[in-house]
């Protein structure tokens, strides 16, 4: 006996069904990890940072310091090895500290053109790699220090990712 | 003629597709709002100038009526210091976790055993037999634990503390366990260093009331809860954390009873800093100065 031709005499409508089922678990997750206030801080490339129970969140955009395993950088610009830093004796990093104060003279004329006080100390967040070793760390905070930013703040990562 | 029986209607299928249009319009939108990862800061006060002076001066004499506290970390231990004097000694034995990208699993070892591994160029060894790459395993590095020891005396190598934690998953442990007493769960370990958990240290079950560090955490076990306990190697930073919570509590009333300096060597990770920064800031310590040993 012959084989029967299939029929396809009416259209097989396109079911949307399964593809809104997925789009809604994706808008679920996506409104879950949804962060209104925006981060004024992102991570650095090239290093991880260390997790903290911290939960605080900066003010305002700082300048950013960023001692990765192979750079210390100052608003993304190399300034000198991380290498160089460890083996250096004193405690000031000269490279950094001449870019750091040109940084603070215009951030402080700046200030005086919108008719704020200048000689409020400057806030700076400086991001390190975990592993860095704390003589590195200790340097770039002095010379940040020595520069006129002494509001210093560590970036870290939430535990468990910011959860509850 | 018989009546014609009406055919029930096929159900019409809501039309989706406006539907689908906003999805498709959301989706990217969240997805250039969404952290996957938040960061946040830590608020560190600059090192005091007394620390930083390299003269030959001495030091002033310290005030009868501070407290003068701080933290130490070695390579070996932890200290507490107040007032010139200093509290016995937390040993403890450093072990890196490390969360493996062939198998995605988190293995555990001695400092001494990678650095051995390494030297013999060969990176530490993942669950599934591969070795990490001996250039960049550090970037494997999940966390730095300090498996704290009891030791009786200096020639003695310790043997690792074991407590009963509260964990998430993955054999990771997050709050340890205290009892009525405030004393932990814990029990010394047996075996060479201790590495074998003591069969005497038992899980608490439901219904158990336990507490953790943090306070007005008392609370009876849930059974849900109960069989997630797990046992795991004291951590030196909970003892430490638990000795500051007492002195910040004793103090109090002195004027800098929130003051803390923690005290390093060159080669300490930033990891063990902030870890330590954490601890003293739970347990009240709002000012946090940094300073290097023997600088």
């Amino acid at each position: 006996m012959a084989r029967k031709p299939r029929k396809y005499g009416e259209d097989v409508p396109f079911s949307l069904t399964s593809m809104m089922d997925m789009m809604t678990i994706i808008l679920v997750f996506m409104i879950k990890n949804i962060d209104a206030e925006g981060q004024l801080v992102t991570q650095a490339e090239n290093l991880i940072l260390p997790v903290s129970t911290s939960r605080v969140q900066p003010k305002e955009v700082s300048l950013t310091v960023i001692v990765d395993n192979n750079y210390v950088l100052v608003d993304n610009g190399k300034v000198i090895t991380t290498e160089e830093v460890l083996k250096q004796e004193d405690l000031l990093v000269a490279s950094m500290d001449s870019v750091l104060k040109e940084r603070r003279q215009t951030e402080q004329e700046h200030a005086l053109k919108m008719g704020l006080p200048a000689d409020e100390p400057g806030n700076i967040i400086v991001q390190i790699d975990k592993n860095i070793p704390y003589d590195a760390m200790y340097k770039v905070m002095a010379t940040c220090g020595f520069a006129g930013y002494t509001n210093i703040a560590f970036a870290v990562s939430m535990k468990n990712g910011g959860e509850e | 003629m018989a009546k014609e029986i009406k055919k029930p209607a096929r159900p019409e299928e809501p039309d989706l597709l406006p539907a689908m249009g906003l999805f498709t319009i959301l989706i990217p939108m969240l997805l250039s709002m969404t952290a996957f990862q938040k960061l946040a800061i830590v608020e560190v006060n600059l090192p005091e100038r007394s620390m930083m002076n390299m003269s030959d001066e001495p030091p002033p004499e310290p005030d009868q009526q501070s407290l003068n506290l701080s933290l130490a970390i070695t390579s070996d231990y932890l200290v507490i210091g107040a007032r010139g004097g200093f509290q016995p000694n937390v040993f403890f034995k450093e072990m890196w976790t490390f969360r493996c990208k062939s198998d995605a699993q988190l293995i555990t070892y001695s400092t001494e055993d990678v650095k051995a591994s390494v030297d013999a160029g060969k990176g530490p060894k993942c669950k599934d037999g591969k070795e990490m790459d001996v250039e960049k395993y550090m970037y494997e590095i999940e966390t730095i634990e300090l498996w704290a020891l009891e030791k009786t005396s200096d020639e003695d190598p310790g043997r690792v503390i074991w407590a009963v934690y509260s964990s998430q998953g993955e054999n990771v442990p997050d709050s340890v366990f205290v009892d009525g007493n405030n004393s932990f769960l814990a029990v010394t370990g047996e075996g060479m260093m201790g590495l074998t958990p003591p069969p005497s240290l038992k899980k608490p079950g439901a219904g158990v009331a336990v507490a953790t560090l943090a306070e007005n955490s008392a609370r009876k076990l849930k059974p849900e809860n109960a069989a997630k306990n797990i046992i795991y190697p004291l951590s030196a930073y909970d003892l430490i954390a638990k000795d500051l919570i007492a002195i910040h509590t004793q103090f109090i009333d002195l004027d800098d009873a929130d003051n803390i300096i923690v005290v390093a060597n060159d080669d300490t990770q930033f990891d063990k800093i902030i870890s330590l920064m954490d601890r003293a800031k739970a347990a009240g310590f709002t000012k946090v100065n940094l300073a290097k040993l023997g600088g």
